[in-house]
């Protein structure tokens, strides 16, 4: 439709409006991360949008190298936070794309399981802190407390009905001639699956993945609650960072905020066209 | 309901169109491939809520010195559900998680259906508009809170730029007034949602049949009545589904949140995850937590039987 001139005008500074709002907070973290000490918190006048002197001093500390600032020493570096957000997400992701794709095709497929659509959204309902207690004493008995495995674990149910959701909605909107064909050729149905289907479902699959990954990636309660000192996640990890010995660390908190900060962007613009269907339980389409 | 009734008959006639053999192949497979969720399902919601029901009529504390399963010697009764129904802390931080979500969630939707409205024909720059403003809702929501934290900070960028506008210093301590401090959560809260709200509203609004709006404007129709008589009737359950999305997210408020503030200062933005969580790691009455986890889990469960219904509508309606 033909839009008159003071229309355009308004919409592209009301879209600059927004973009600048959306782009404020990211930006200062950004900025703050490569800022000398000197500036982490200078105010009034002194404050610097950007870094007068840009430095990964910042970097090398939260890994642990002695810089000519910082002589704080960390108690333990972000390399090992870095590893535990990494295993418990992909194996979280692993544990709920198996169960949640095998499902969802059991039942598009078969018509097995009706009552998993229900009962998975109304885990998804939940808040977790409403169901920790039993999760904590469990986990502390089964010696699952404090490790990636543990919380890769609760990761790959609490994404589990989102795995389901959108396998469910792929499965359903896949044509069955070629399945159909290859029955009647005398491939078992297991066959049919493992070979015919899964491979053709690789698009799908691999951004049903990136979308669960990138929800048990920004988990921070369930870390908070399962993870004490050996196996915290990066948020975890950036939230212990400061104390009163040290005061606000901002500028390093502001570097690995950063690290956590980028690989879900990229993945979401990567899969934005499916972000839609996962969010909605694949109740809209875009 | 419908849509659980709709892949039964679905099922079904697949399996009829198979010989009997394949088509108890198929039930047996399908029994198999369902097995693993349906085992998690139990493991994460059969044994742990009977549990939690346990453990909520008993004084248990993991400091108690007897494992959970002897919680019996601890029993209280109905103490920890009294208790609940006079607990004013509770009950404020049950009211102060409605305020924030009859704020946010109006905000948010208001700000993504604008955004929606504006981005529902094409001009040139839409693509990169678009993804940049969808960022805010991928990036990781402890993090942004700590954004927040940093933005507003008495010496911070927010008061830098009140300063450049009012032309003298501002030196406001967001995080440590009670009242401004959960003004600040809440734009943090917004500042992240929005993007859903305008992604999930924008894939409704293109939804629109365009034939049906040019129609409108032959016959006289104005922009606002086109958006009142046409986008929004037929955005009815769209709109329905991104709000119960929220609803459902806002309630459970924790990660920005706690990280900005830890719910203070005193318990001026403590919602209820944050109670919780408090009862939880600090007082560590454990059966008293199970009491409050169990009264919120059997009101969700009310509200989820309401959301599901008019999910499966919307399902029929698009398929």
């Amino acid at each position: 439709m033909k839009r008159s001139v003071p229309f355009e005008i308004f919409r592209y500074a009301a879209i600059l409006a927004a973009i600048a709002v959306t782009l404020v907070p990211i930006l200062w973290m950004v900025s703050m991360a490569f800022k000398p000490i000197g500036e982490w918190s200078a105010t009034g006048t002194d404050l610097t949008w950007w870094p007068k002197h840009p430095t990964l001093a910042n970097f090398q500390f939260v890994f642990g190298e002695s810089t000519n600032d910082l002589i704080v020493a960390l108690d333990h570096t972000a390399l090992k936070p870095i590893l535990s957000s990494l295993l418990s997400a992909v194996f979280g992701t692993a544990i709920a794309m198996s169960a949640g794709t095998a499902a969802a095709y059991g039942l598009s497929r078969f018509g097995s399981g009706q009552n998993l659509p229900l009962a998975l959204i109304q885990l998804r309902l939940f808040p977790p802190m409403a169901v920790m207690i039993p999760v904590m004493i469990m986990w502390s008995f089964l010696n699952f407390t404090d490790s990636w495995w543990g919380l890769a674990l609760v990761y790959g149910i609490v994404t589990l009905p989102f795995a389901f959701w959108l396998m469910k909605t792929f499965f359903d909107d896949m044509p069955r001639e070629i399945e159909e064909a290859a029955l009647v050729e005398g491939c078992s149905r297991l066959r049919v699956f493992t070979r015919i289907t899964l491979p053709m479902m690789r698009a799908p699959l691999a951004s049903a993945a990136l979308f669960v990954f990138i929800l048990n990636w920004s988990d921070y309660l369930i870390a908070l609650l399962l993870t004490t000192r050996e196996w915290v996640t990066i948020p975890v990890y950036m939230a212990s960072l400061s104390s009163s010995m040290t005061g606000q660390l901002y500028g390093a908190k502001a570097a690995l905020g950063l690290i956590a900060a980028v690989p879900p962007v990229i993945m979401g613009i990567a899969i934005q066209r499916h972000l839609v269907r996962g969010l909605t339980f694949g109740a809209l389409k875009q | 309901m419908s849509a659980v009734t709709a892949t039964i008959s679905k099922g079904k006639m697949d399996a009829a169109t198979g010989k009997p053999a394949q088509r108890d192949e198929g039930a047996r497979l399908g029994f198999r491939l369902t097995l693993p969720a349906q085992i998690l399902v139990l493991f994460i919601s059969a044994f742990p809520l009977l549990m939690q029901l346990y453990i909520s009529v008993t004084d248990w504390s993991p400091l108690s010195g007897v494992g959970w399963w002897n919680a019996w010697e601890m029993w209280n009764g109905f103490a920890n559900y009294t208790d609940l129904a006079a607990d004013t802390r509770f009950w404020s931080a049950l009211k102060r998680t409605a305020v924030v979500m009859l704020v946010c969630v109006p905000a948010e939707f208001l700000l993504g259906l604008a955004l929606a409205t504006l981005f529902a024909d094409d001009f040139p720059g839409k693509r990169i508009f678009y993804s940049i403003l969808l960022m805010p809702m991928m990036v990781v929501p402890a993090v942004a809170g700590y954004m927040f934290f940093m933005l507003f900070q008495s010496g911070g960028p927010v008061n830098d730029i009140l300063s450049r506008i009012i032309g003298a210093p501002v030196t406001i301590a967001w995080l440590s007034d009670p009242n401004l401090a959960l003004i600040a959560v809440m734009i943090a809260d917004i500042w992240q949602w929005t993007p859903l709200m305008f992604l999930v509203l924008l894939a409704g609004r293109v939804g629109v049949p365009e034939d049906q709006m040019k129609a409108a404007t032959l016959l006289g129709a104005n922009a606002w009545q086109r958006f009142t008589t046409i986008v929004l009737p037929k955005m009815k359950t769209i709109i329905v589904i991104a709000l119960a999305i929220r609803v459902i997210e806002n309630f459970k408020i924790f990660d920005t949140l706690y990280i900005m503030t830890g719910g203070g200062p005193g318990v001026a933005t403590e919602t209820i995850s944050v109670y919780i969580y408090k009862v939880t790691t600090q007082d560590l009455i454990w059966g008293y937590v199970a009491a409050i986890a169990l009264a919120i889990l059997i009101v969700l469960s009310i509200v989820a039987v309401y959301a599901m219904k008019r999910m499966a509508k919307t399902r029929e309606m698009t398929a």
